[in-house]
């Protein structure tokens, strides 16, 4: 294997072509990204980017080393797994021998083609672009109230605006479980957020333009509406290639696609064990799968996933997945600070300092 | 060149992301914050690699 592609241009894509190089391969790497800028991190575009608090430039990441070839503002088009070739909108096909597939994840919008007014947040120009329209906004409606929602909701609060939140299901429940999902939502209410569960689910409303969201038959306002209502796999390029796709692509628990082919993070579905859409899971898929490409099984020492959120004044960390675990069998208070631990293999702090891997660790002991 | 890993002040969460990479360079104490330890090779691939996994871009590599 001497040129290994690589397909995205964030962290999976970043840790997969670092990774190959600190395991020794000597070959070409080449990183195929569609955005236009450098590698950054989008962790801070709901909270400090968003707020104006931290600059647009504060978010890349350390650039890759120059052994790395990446070519920004290139996307990938179409895969030929026969001839080993990815088809790219600007240029001549691009020939490998090993290949990674780290596009991750685009936003869901709700409203039709053709409409506009719905803000979403995924990418930095994302960001920028609802930064601008808060500026001269007093009212906002958060679309979905899941980490994403909810951390946008809360930074609104912080920039003096009139929020309202509205789901489906209550805040955050399917993600924190109802346990920490009451934590957060309680301090969002003292933030004075409104937050409308409406279990018929909601409809944009307009022609051309947004006008409002039809909740249950009540037309809600407002000057901005931004949808978080989830990340949609940005898997369209493999269609027709011959791989497996089940909203992501389909790997097994070393990241392996078919010959050669190796996926890691957001675009990526284990088999057994699904998605997990979140920072330090894209790093550890990525690091496995690049292993896996080069011969090596590295997939059995792994700890429980972790994942994190920081919105009302509340900051939450959380390995494992308690979500379906209900009541915690073990819960720790101090003044404004929480220790929450599952036997079914989950823990979670609430304003409690720990280091994250002694709280992986605690998440798996028995 | 030699390149140097540097925290930028104030932006380490804790996350840990660069310490389940590379435990010989970077370490998070009880505090929550990461430490970088004395003596770490910091043009090592694997140092660069964590360098570059820090969800909140709390570490910066110069040369
Ligand atoms: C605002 C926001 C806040 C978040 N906060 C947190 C948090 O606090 N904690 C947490 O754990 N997670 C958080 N996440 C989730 C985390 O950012 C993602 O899990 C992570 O970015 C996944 O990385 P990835 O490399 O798999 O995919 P992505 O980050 O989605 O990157 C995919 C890359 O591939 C490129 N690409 C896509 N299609 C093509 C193509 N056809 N050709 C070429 N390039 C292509 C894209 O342009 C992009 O560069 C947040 C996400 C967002 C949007
Ligand atoms: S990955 Fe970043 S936030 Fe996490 S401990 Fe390291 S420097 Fe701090």
């Amino acid at each position: 294997m001497r040129r290994v592609v690589v397909v995205g241009g964030s962290i999976a894509a970043v840790t997969a072509a670092s990774w190959l190089r600190v395991r020794g391969f000597d070959g070409t790497i080449t990183l195929l990204s569609a955005e236009k800028e450098q590698p950054y991190t989008r962790v801070p575009l709901s909270k400090t980017v968003l707020s104006g608090e931290a600059t647009d430039a504060s978010t890349a990441l350390p650039p890759l080393d120059d052994s790395v070839v990446v070519r920004l503002g290139t996307r990938a088009v179409s895969l030929d797994t026969t001839a080993r070739r990815v088809n790219v909108d600007n240029g001549d096909p691009v020939p490998y021998d090993g290949l990674v597939i780290a596009t991750g994840g685009r936003a869901r919008r709700l409203s039709p083609p053709g409409m506009s007014g719905e803000r979403v947040l995924r990418t930095l120009a994302d960001c920028v672009a609802l930064r601008e329209d808060l500026t001269r906004a007093r009212t906002v409606l958060v679309v979905g109230a899941g980490l994403l929602g909810m951390e946008i909701a809360s930074t609104c609060r912080t920039l003096g605006l009139e929020v309202t939140v509205v789901d489906r299901e209550p805040p955050l429940r399917r993600v924190l479980g109802p346990v920490l999902a009451e934590v957060v939502t309680d301090a969002a209410r003292k933030h004075g957020v409104s937050l409308r569960t409406v279990p018929g689910g909601v409809r944009l409303v307009g022609s051309r333009t947004l006008e409002g969201v039809d909740a249950d038959g009540e037309l809600l306002t407002a000057d901005v509406v931004v949808s978080a209502v989830g990340d949609v796999p940005a898997v369209d390029w493999l269609t027709g290639s011959g791989l497996c796709l089940d909203r992501g692509v389909v790997t097994d628990s070393r990241g392996r696609v078919a010959d050669h082919i190796v996926a890691a993070g957001d675009a990526a579905v284990v088999r057994g064990s699904g998605r997990r859409p979140h920072w330090t899971n894209a790093v550890e898929q990525a690091r496995v799968a690049a292993d896996a490409l080069l011969g090596e099984d590295t997939s059995g020492a792994s700890l429980p996933s972790y994942f994190w959120t920081n919105q009302f004044g509340v900051e939450v960390k959380v390995a494992g997945e308690p979500a379906g675990l209900g009541e915690p069998d073990q819960a720790e208070a101090a003044a404004g600070s929480m220790l929450l631990r599952w036997s079914g293999g989950a823990a979670a702090t609430v304003n409690h300092t720990m280091p994250v891997r002694k709280l992986r660790q605690l998440a798996s002991a028995p | 060149m030699t390149v140097s890993i540097e925290l930028i002040p104030g932006r380490c969460e804790g996350h840990g992301v660069c310490e389940a990479i590379a435990p010989e360079v970077f370490q998070v104490d009880d505090d929550g914050m990461v430490h970088l330890l004395p003596g770490g090779d910091h043009e090592d691939a694997t140092a660069l690699a964590a360098a570059r996994s820090c969800p909140v871009a709390a570490l910066r590599a110069t040369s």
